[in-house]
């Protein structure tokens, strides 16, 4: 099989072709939403921040803007600003700019308001539309595909069937040259040192126990020991005993892959193979972490349903519950449940599910996007909120 | 036919139910291209694990290939193993790897 994808000056391939509306503050996502509403192509990346942040903050949301715009699968860029927020426009507008693509800036304090803003800013994407509906996709190899993964709205069948059938997509992946980047540290917790054991150099390994242990801190200055809250009364009712087990059934959508480098949140890897991101679980920082990351395609595993995706990143749901492939039907993109029923193999559902994901990222579309179930996503802070 | 239940890694000396099992049914299980039959002593919920061997009192219950927790009394082969009788032994550990937890 070959990855169709959208060249870009930079020399990636898109899986898309959209010309990405990013707000440099929250306070602008209404510019941002009514100029997509209007130009058919475009997609707005809404989130809430960009202002009132300690310094460490502001330099994560303006580094996670500036990837986002860089993203494969984004083909241009309008940026909105408003004229006083913390992150920088102009430092935003040329990060992007080095990639090549077109990119260029409004600020609604400059131009006068929103009405003129949106006038202003639904003339100029309308024009990067035209500009971008004039590139053909071109024939790449598999090493061009750059994946993320995590599991939402899991159950029981999430560590016996879907985590593990992504592990197997994984091997792929590497196997082709690809890169596949994972995260939830949240998640990891508990299986750390499983991890530390399938990275290339201790420092990594050391890396990886580094974020848990700075996920626990957190959650200790906060009164509480974030163990208890990974480990849930469900997780034990559904036969999860141990918060190590719940740990090794998340990270099984990396297999046993050797990882290659860890990654601050959104950074971009050096290189193809495996990479764990600290990136938290909950979904809409998490995409948009792997989205910055560089991911086009995301493979989302689910027990009950988790119907999201991202604007920018095609979100493939791939589930083992028998029920839950019936009752969310229309959210579910593939279904596993062969795996909780014994009657396929892990290689054979591994191969199908990276076959399936390779045609998603040639245009197939997926659940979420059909479904207009994509347009929610935020950017992680650390700090207070001020 | 009887049910099914899984074993995830070769290593591993337990295995999860695929289904609703009552005592003293047996199970079967695939492992590679053989088929192997386990006696249940307990009931086993869907979800649940189950001994494929005899584990001894503080040694380790292995799933995915990786010590998940240690047994805190003897387990037979094809018990119910579950919190009733597993240890989670993870804490957290500073960067000196002393405990930061209990």
């Amino acid at each position: 099989m070959n990855f169709y994808g959208y060249p870009r000056p930079d020399g990636k391939a898109g899986a898309r072709n959209y010309v990405a509306l990013i707000p440099t503050t929250g306070c602008v996502n209404a510019v941002c939403y009514q100029i997509e509403k209007m130009i058919r192509g475009t997609k707005a990346l809404p989130h809430h921040q960009g202002c009132l942040h300690p310094s460490k903050d502001t330099e994560q949301v303006t580094k996670t803007l500036i990837h986002l715009g860089k993203n494969p699968n984004v083909a241009a860029v309008l940026l909105v600003g408003l004229g006083c927020e913390m992150v920088v426009c102009e430092e935003v507008l040329s990060g992007i700019r080095k990639s090549g693509k077109p990119v260029d800036l409004l600020r609604v304090h400059e131009v006068g308001g929103m009405l003129d803003t949106v006038n202003k800013g639904a003339k100029t994407a309308a024009d990067m539309v035209l500009q971008a509906s004039t590139i053909r996709r071109e024939k790449f190899g598999l090493e061009k595909l750059c994946f993320g993964t995590k599991c939402g709205s899991s159950d029981t069948t999430s560590g016996l069937s879907s985590n593990l059938v992504v592990g197997e997509v994984c091997k792929r992946v590497a196997n082709h040259g690809g890169t596949f980047l994972q995260g939830e540290i949240c998640d990891i917790m508990g299986g750390e040192y499983a991890l530390k054991k399938l990275c290339v150099g201790q420092v990594q390994g050391e890396k990886i126990v580094d974020f848990v242990r700075d996920l626990y801190l957190r959650g200790l200055a906060m009164g509480a020991d974030v163990r208890g809250s990974q480990m849930t009364t469900g997780n034990v009712a559904g036969g999860l005993t141990t918060l190590v087990e719940k740990a090794l059934g998340a990270n099984a959508k990396g297999g046993d892959v050797p990882i290659q480098s860890t990654l601050e949140y959104g950074d971009i890897p050096k290189g193809p193979g495996r990479h764990i991101m600290n990136v938290p679980g909950h979904g809409f920082e998490n995409l948009t972490g792997l989205a910055a990351g560089g991911a086009i395609i995301h493979l989302f595993t689910t027990g009950r349903g988790a119907p999201n995706g991202n604007p920018i990143l095609p979100t493939i749901k791939i589930c083992g519950n028998r029920k839950t492939n019936a009752t969310m039907k229309e959210h579910i993109d593939i279904d596993v449940s062969s795996i909780t029923s014994e009657t396929e193999t892990l290689e054979t559902e591994g191969q199908r599910v990276y076959e399936y994901a390779i045609s998603v990222a040639n245009g197939t579309m997926t659940r979420a996007e059909i479904l207009n179930f994509d347009g929610t996503m935020e950017i992680l802070i650390n700090g207070p909120v001020m | 036919m009887l049910k099914l239940a899984k074993l995830i890694n070769d290593k591993d000396n337990v295995i999860t139910a695929l289904a609703d099992i009552a005592a003293d049914e047996e199970v079967k299980v695939r492992r590679k291209e053989e088929e192997m039959i386990y006696r249940c002593n307990q009931d086993i919920p869907f979800g649940h694990k189950i001994a494929i061997e005899d584990i001894k009192k503080g040694d380790r219950i292995i799933k995915y290939g990786e010590p998940i927790g240690s047994a805190t009394q003897d387990i037979r082969k094809g018990d119910w193993v579950h919190t009733h009788n597993v240890r989670d032994d993870y804490v957290v550990l500073d960067k000196s790897g002393k405990p930061l937890t209990s």
